[in-house]
């Protein structure tokens, strides 16, 4: 029995970008914060760029296009449920945007990493390292939060370890390229599954986009700089 | 009256035998807080060379110099510190494994020690860049140490 498969469009340019650009930026965070010395004036570079991604993305889940919308993607704990006990059947159950519980996974990291941008501002390694806002708080503060920043790291990537197992369970054991989505934006969807047919899916301009990306970058320059 | 003074000389040999013992043994907390104030002054003269090289503050060719100076011979000074009766200490954040792996922690403090020689004869030489290498791999120096044998807070 064919199964009607069709190509749809359903990651906008913006999301994607943002997907590849985080995955970069944090390798270079990850090596940067372990080898320390001069790399630490760019690890804070690239955690700058990570909070104006992260900023843009939180705007983007609002302002967005139809699978970008946290609205679209973070369902009940009910569904949520429902979804994990049809993902250990045999069959497929591809989704148009995100699935209940990667939905979930996006929230939790964007969370993770606005605390571990967010607690960067004010750490310090006892070194020669302060965060742009160490100045702010006191030296016991600082430290507390550098304290986080270490911690939040570290679940940080169990995190990212836990989204690659998924990605990839999806790509062995449902035959579903989660992988290839995410470089070109096209999902091949069963589009009689559920009898909804095509997912609706409306796309934002790249103009939006852009200057709302302005508009993140505007934000880190003067939380970073204080220019006031 | 013989007998008073024999004891009384008596006394005073054994309080004064007391008394060199104590001298000439540290207590472990001054020994850890000697260590601490060593640390405590190499952050304060690394760091201004920090702000320097990562042009937060303008470059003062004299205060490297001097500053390097001073960190090239506290570089030599906190080792001495880590004796295995302080790891009874509570006031530190120093790893017991500093005392188990002494090989490992005579290798790192070492390297702080070449890559502070190297920071204080770039700082003599005026190189501003050779200055900014150097300063990268003794914080580098510091960092590893701190990864491996100082409780992370």
């Amino acid at each position: 029995m064919s199964q009607p498969l069709r190509a749809v469009k359903i990651w906008d340019l913006p999301v994607r970008l943002f997907h590849w650009n985080l995955v970069g930026l944090l390798a270079f965070l990850v090596w940067s914060g372990k080898t320390g010395g001069n790399a630490m004036e760019y690890h804070m570079y690239a955690g700058y760029w990570v909070l104006a991604l992260v900023l843009f993305r939180v705007m983007w889940g609002f302002a967005g296009s139809t699978h970008a919308r946290f609205a679209n993607f973070l369902a009940g704990p009910g569904r949520a449920i429902a979804f994990a006990k049809k993902l250990m059947s045999k069959a497929p159950a591809p989704v148009a945007g995100h699935n209940p519980l990667g939905g979930w996974m996006v929230l939790v990291l964007l969370l993770s990493l606005l605390v571990q941008t967010g607690t960067g501002l004010f750490s310090n390694d006892d070194i020669a390292a302060e965060g742009p806002l160490f100045a702010l708080v006191s030296k016991g503060l600082s430290d507390r939060l550098s304290t986080i920043h270490s911690w939040n790291f570290n679940l940080l990537l169990l995190l990212t370890a836990l989204h690659v197992i998924a990605v990839l369970f999806h790509l062995l054991v449902k035959k579903e390229n989660l992988v290839t989505a995410m470089f070109t934006g096209v999902k091949t969807l069963d589009v009689s599954a559920d009898g909804t047919g095509i997912p609706v899916t409306r796309f934002v301009s790249a103009w939006r986009s852009l200057a709302l990306f302005v508009l993140a970058i505007v934000a880190v320059y003067l939380i970073v700089k204080r220019p006031f | 009256m013989k007998k008073k003074v024999l004891m009384g000389a008596i006394a005073l040999a054994i309080g004064a035998g007391v008394s060199l013992q104590a001298s000439a043994q540290v207590k472990p907390e001054t020994l850890v807080k000697q260590r601490q104030a060593v640390m405590t002054l190499q952050g304060k003269y690394f760091g201004p060379i920090g702000a320097m090289v990562q042009a937060k503050m303008p470059w003062d060719a004299a205060v490297v110099a001097r500053n390097a100076g001073y960190l090239e011979a506290l570089s030599k000074m906190p080792w001495d510190g880590f004796q295995p009766v302080t790891a009874e200490v509570k006031d530190t954040d120093a790893k017991p494994e500093i005392y188990k792996e002494s090989d490992k922690f005579r290798a790192e403090s070492q390297k702080l020690e070449t890559e502070t020689a190297k920071l204080a004869a770039a700082a003599r030489s005026g190189d501003q860049n050779a200055v900014k290498t150097a300063f990268g791999e003794v914080g580098k120096a510091c960092k590893s140490c701190h990864d491996d044998f100082r409780v992370k807070r």
